[in-house]
């Protein structure tokens, strides 16, 4: 209380307020965060003071869009969007776990145990968890092939949380062959690779896998053509646009054909540099049967494009810097800085060039590639929120995807994984544990049971059936989960549903450590805001 | 026609640009009624130059500012950040087509609209009632809402920058930074506006915005940026600009780093003052990095400071201040948007078009390099009646740049004019010629002469649109013109009394602005490369290295030395231009 004495506006929370100001605040955001769970989860529709409609049923979405004031809910909303940043998925699992850790350690708490205590001993039960894991998993032979199957089963798992299941099914196809298509052996796996595109247009099934690329922008030509076959790629950086010299020289003329040679003169170099790309079109482009499309990341002036419009050349200028190494991956060839030593070998191919116009937007299509190792994921729905919602699902799919490969392994689903570790933890850990220190092992198996609950409690089961049923089969030796329609054990093998091993491991090692840390906490001192002031 | 994009980072740059694209869509709206004066009939501006053309969905043409906007969330207030004109027809919202389970809603409670945007809504409705034949005449006099009472309303009422904002923004324009969960308060300095950058999508998702719009221009001249550098939107905006300088090697920036008066007045520990004082170093620093030009603008107290001397407003309110930022850089935008001097070229109307590339060159890149200027206006102009301006339009203009020395002698100096509705006889804008040779005597007679100076001359002066802020003083006429003897009755005019006013505003190149610099050095010095600096910690937790502090001390100290009159050997020759 010597604090007093230096700032009297200063507040202090001693021991169990604070401490219980920390448990209400992981609470609450578990009780935001509970609904959104899995297969039968809600999903959030947000209208803002403006009336814009978010649509979300992604953890990470929707922590982003609370405005979340409480300094310790932030503290776990940060260690809960670092989860979807490291292991792209389990956000939400993170809300829960942390909030039933409190939970679970409050009881204990109030029953006059330490919490240094409890924090030693609930970093014994992770410990013991994550080895528990690695037996647990289920390994994955990856290799050249990697059994498609497989992966196909971890992306529907994950985008059946988010999507309809018709849509869902749809689009496990979309990602998996996404991601086997930028994939390359020995290689990380670049999720950047695979374009993400949004058309505001048609229905959210029209949704598809573009084995090429989609440009979010068109040629600036009329005379241009709106559909090439069989055409030659020029992918480059080469600045088609006609820039003053840095001296601030002016123009003298004294008639207008002086000042029209001063023109042509300034102009010259840049002509000689479209020249150059035309002269290349006229040589492989003889026999009138291919195209040549020129894509600039740099700007294209309308003379410019003139003078290739005129040698039927199509340009696009401007274009994303990512997509200057998407488009060498899907079409071959490579990106050139200078149109110095141009060669056929430089250009890639592609059987199809074409453009779509909805309003002011336009799109260049281009497909029909040979060895695409980039490929673009085509978004229709009728709305923003629903492509926005979409887009989010298709960013969990994939990174679900590519975890899989990297981890080389899989976990059961449905809930499996959190009843056997609980059992294992109540059954091994507990008789080893001295003293006190099983009470935390306790707390944390305990805690672990919230993602078969909550599964449970948004299908509308009853909680304790569901875990009695659960664990007696466990005790049995039957590795069962929830099926979300019964209320039944069920074989998550048997029905595919398969989580990241890499996103459970992050789980439980970053949920305990935000846990401990704020159950440590035994003074809350703030000189200024009311802290009390409910969020 | 040469295209600028232009972009507004954090709370206070958006009021700026609020008001700056108030009084273009006046100028636009202006040049449609017949019945209005010539000089904005044919204004001689390509407003093409900061608008662009589109199509919505249903093939309903459109005219929007070609603007990328980045704020907090939560700032837009009552206006959607997808803006109104690309809506599709209103479906229902409630169904959602891509979850077939439970949906729960959660609405945050409508902000209502202000009287001024309800009144613009109505008009829209009854636009469109006029071209759809209803008649909606009949309930018009309880409904009508009075100019007096949106005027007050705005006067006491503006919270977010759109609730005065009459322009329809680009859905791709308006974006806000969401997953911050701070507000302004903790959102302070350069380290967290920084990581908001670079962390999460944000910084990919903005740069796609600028890219919509940089790869429409046919021939783009520049990039117009305006940042609230008090916070952490410094951050962002530097990260942005980098990325800019990147993607876009050869576009020139110019950048006005902008404050809020409201910021100098409350009172910091020590901890807070040195945190902000190493903020306003390192981000003048970064940010300086990777423009062209930039024009640091916001005084501590500007309703005390001598720039507004016939204004009268409130420091407290960013509505008030913003709008005198916001007509200094409209004012400076003019060159931009002249037609060059060609065959068909109408000098009545306007003359000394520029781009952005020239006068950067000729402000920056002459003998001295120095790349920070100094924004002085005069708001508004004197006229030219009675040789009032000869004698004070120079003395009229009143620095919007803090921190420089008054009364400083720079032979050196550069400086670009743009003066536009200056009023001459009777009443009536002064021909263009009539302003230049004004200029010109006046500089003759003056004390100090810059080195070289370029003009800018334009009949149409300032409109003043409705959602104005009453801040002109009891001096100031309805067409700007300076009274001799004081309106009696309300102390503050606003633009029910004012319907345009005459401006001058002048970027100027000058060593006046090394106290500004100096002072940056210093506190950067002092707190965080000295041997125990007390601000080595912070730095260090905004990502900053100690070579990256002595590089940024480098870069500080070399450009107080081309400006410091010590240093310079006079070699160059003494001519005055």
């Amino acid at each position: 209380m010597s604090l007093r004495v230096l700032n009297p506006n200063a507040e202090v929370l001693n021991k169990s307020a604070a401490l219980h100001m920390n448990i209400n605040a992981a609470k609450g955001l578990q009780d935001v965060l509970k609904t959104n769970l899995g297969p039968k989860g809600t999903i959030k529709m947000l209208v803002g003071g403006a009336g814009d409609i978010k649509l979300t049923k992604d953890g990470n979405t929707l922590l982003k869009e609370m405005q979340i004031q409480n300094p310790t809910a932030i503290m776990i909303a940060r260690t809960a969007v670092a989860q979807d940043d490291i292991a792209g998925d389990g956000t939400t699992s993170t809300v829960l776990f942390i909030g039933e850790l409190m939970k679970q350690s409050e009881r204990h708490i109030d029953d006059g145990t330490h919490p240094r205590i409890l924090v030693d001993s609930i970093e014994i039960a992770k410990r013991a968890t994550l080895q528990f894991l690695e037996k647990f998993k289920t390994p994955v032979v990856v290799g050249d092939e990697p059994d498609k199957e497989i992966l196909k089963m971890v992306a529907r798992t994950t985008l059946r949380t988010k999507l309809y299941e018709a849509l869902a099914d749809q689009l496990t196809d979309i990602v998996v062959n996404a991601v086997l298509c930028i994939r390359k052996p020995e290689e990380a796996i670049d999720l950047f690779m695979v374009e993400i595109m949004h058309m505001r247009h048609k229905f959210d099934v029209d949704t598809r896998l573009v084995e090429g690329l989609v440009l979010d922008h068109g040629s600036r030509h009329p005379d241009m053509k709106r559909r090439a076959e069989n055409c030659y790629i020029l992918t480059c950086n080469v600045s088609l646009e006609y820039e003053k010299s840095e001296v601030n020289a002016g123009f003298f003329y004294s008639n207008a054909e002086q000042r029209e040679a001063m023109v042509a003169a300034e102009r010259r170099s840049v002509d000689e540099r479209v020249q150059k790309i035309i002269d290349l079109k006229n040589k492989v482009c003889a026999d009138n049967e291919h195209n040549f499309v020129v894509i600039n990341q740099k700007g294209i002036d309308p003379p410019s494009l003139d003078l290739l419009a005129r040698a039927g050349i199509i340009a696009l200028r401007r274009a994303k810097r990512r997509n200057m190494e998407r488009l060498v991956l899907a079409c071959g060839g490579e990106a050139v800085n200078s149109v110095d030593g141009l060669t056929p070998d430089c250009l890639g191919w592609a059987g199809l060039v074409y453009e779509h116009i909805l309003g002011e937007e336009k799109y260049t299509f281009i497909e029909k590639v040979k060895n695409p190792h980039s490929c673009t994921i085509l978004i229709k729905g009728p709305n923003d929120h629903t492509i926005a919602q979409i887009k989010d699902a298709v960013r969990d799919g994939l990174r679900a995807v590519k975890n899989t490969i990297e981890d080389e392994a899989v976990v059961l689903g449905a809930g499996a994984f959190e009843v056997a570790a609980r059992q294992y933890l109540v059954n091994e850990v507990m008789k080893t544990a001295q003293g006190r220190a099983k009470l935390g092992v306790e707390a944390f198996a305990d805690a672990l049971l919230v993602v078969p609950k909550t599964l449970a409690e948004n299908s509308g089961l009853d909680t304790q059936d569901v875990i009695i049923a659960l664990t007696g089969e466990h005790d049995k030796g039957n590795i069962v989960g929830l099926n979300h329609h019964t209320g039944e054990p069920i074989d998550p093998q048997m029905e595919g549903i398969f989580d990241n091993y890499s996103v459970k491991r992050q789980i439980i090692n970053s949920g305990p450590v935000i846990a401990s840390q704020l159950l440590l906490v035994d003074e809350v001192i703030r000189a200024g805001r009311n802290m009390r002031k409910p969020n | 026609m040469r295209e600028i994009v232009t972009i507004q980072v954090g709370g206070y740059a958006n009021f700026i640009g609020s008001h700056f694209w108030n009084f273009q869509d006046e100028l636009l709206g202006l040049a449609e009624t017949s019945e209005t004066n010539p000089a904005f009939k044919n204004h001689g501006l390509n407003m093409d130059v900061l608008y662009r053309t589109g199509e919505t969905q249903q093939g309903i043409l459109t005219y929007t500012p070609r603007l990328v906007s980045v704020d907090f969330q939560g700032s837009l207030g009552s206006m959607s950040s997808r803006g109104t004109l690309y809506n599709e027809a209103p479906s229902r919202p409630m169904d959602v087509v891509s979850w077939s389970g439970k949906v729960t809603t959660q609405a945050s409670a409508p902000l209502k609209k202000n009287l001024f945007l309800q009144s613009l809504y109505q008009e829209e409705q009854e636009k469109m009632d006029t071209v759809n034949g209803f008649d909606s005449g009949k309930n018009e006099s309880q409904n009508e809402i009075q100019d007096k009472d949106i005027v007050e309303c705005l006067e006491n009422g503006v919270q977010y920058w759109t609730d005065f904002s009459k322009v329809h923004y680009h859905p791709q324009s308006l974006y806000e930074l969401n997953g911050l969960w701070m507000d302004g308060e903790g959102f302070d300095n350069y380290g967290i506006g920084r990581d908001a950058f670079v962390g999460a999508r944000h910084g990919e998702e903005i740069n796609d915005r600028l890219r919509f719009f940089i790869e429409e221009c046919d021939h783009i001249q520049g990039i117009q940026f305006v940042v609230d550098d008090s916070g952490g939107f410094s951050g962002v905006a530097a990260e942005f600009l980098e990325n800019i300088a990147d993607d876009y090697t050869n576009i020139p920036v110019l950048l006005y780093s902008a404050r809020n008066p409201r910021l100098h007045m409350t009172t910091k520990s020590q901890k807070q003052s040195i945190s902000s004082s190493l903020h306003d170093a390192i981000s003048f620093s970064r940010l300086s990095t990777f423009c062209k030009l930039i024009v640091p603008v916001g005084l501590p107290s500007l309703s005390k400071s001598k720039a507004s001397r016939y204004l009268c407003m409130d420091d407290e309110k960013p509505y008030h201040s913003s709008a005198v930022y916001a007509s200094g850089m409209h004012s400076i935008s003019l060159p931009f948007r002249m037609e060059p001097i060609g065959p068909t070229t109408d000098l009545t109307c306007a003359s000394g078009a520029l781009d952005m590339n020239e006068i950067i060159h000729m402000l920056a890149g002459q003998a001295r390099q120095n790349m920070v200027t100094i924004l002085d206006v005069a708001m508004p102009a004197p006229s030219l009646i009675g040789n009032q301006l000869e004698q004070s339009l120079l003395e009229n203009l009143e620095p919007l740049t803090p921190e420089i020395a008054e009364n400083f002698e720079d032979l050196q100096a550069v400086e670009a004019m743009s003066v536009h509705g200056v009023l001459g006889t009777g009443l009536h804008e002064a021909t263009v010629s009539e302003v230049k040779s004004a200029v010109q005597n006046a500089y003759e007679k003056a004390l100090q002469r810059p080195r070289f100076s370029q003009l800018s001359v334009s009949r149409c002066p300032l409109p003043i649109p409705l959602p104005f802020p009453s801040i002109f003083g009891n001096l100031v006429g309805q067409h700007g013109e300076l009274l001799g003897t004081p309106i009696l009755g309300s102390p503050s005019r606003g633009s029910l009394d004012v319907h345009s006013i005459p401006m001058a505003a002048r970027l100027r190149s000058s060593s006046a602005i090394l106290p500004f610099l100096e002072s940056r050095l210093h506190n950067l010095q002092r707190f965080g490369i000295q041997r125990g600096a007390l601000g080595a910690e912070l730095l260090r937790s905004w990502g900053f290295g100690k070579e990256e502090l002595v590089d940024a001390g480098e870069a500080l100290s070399n450009m107080v030395r081309t400006l410091s009159p010590y240093s310079e050997e006079s070699s160059e020759s003494d001519e005055v231009a």
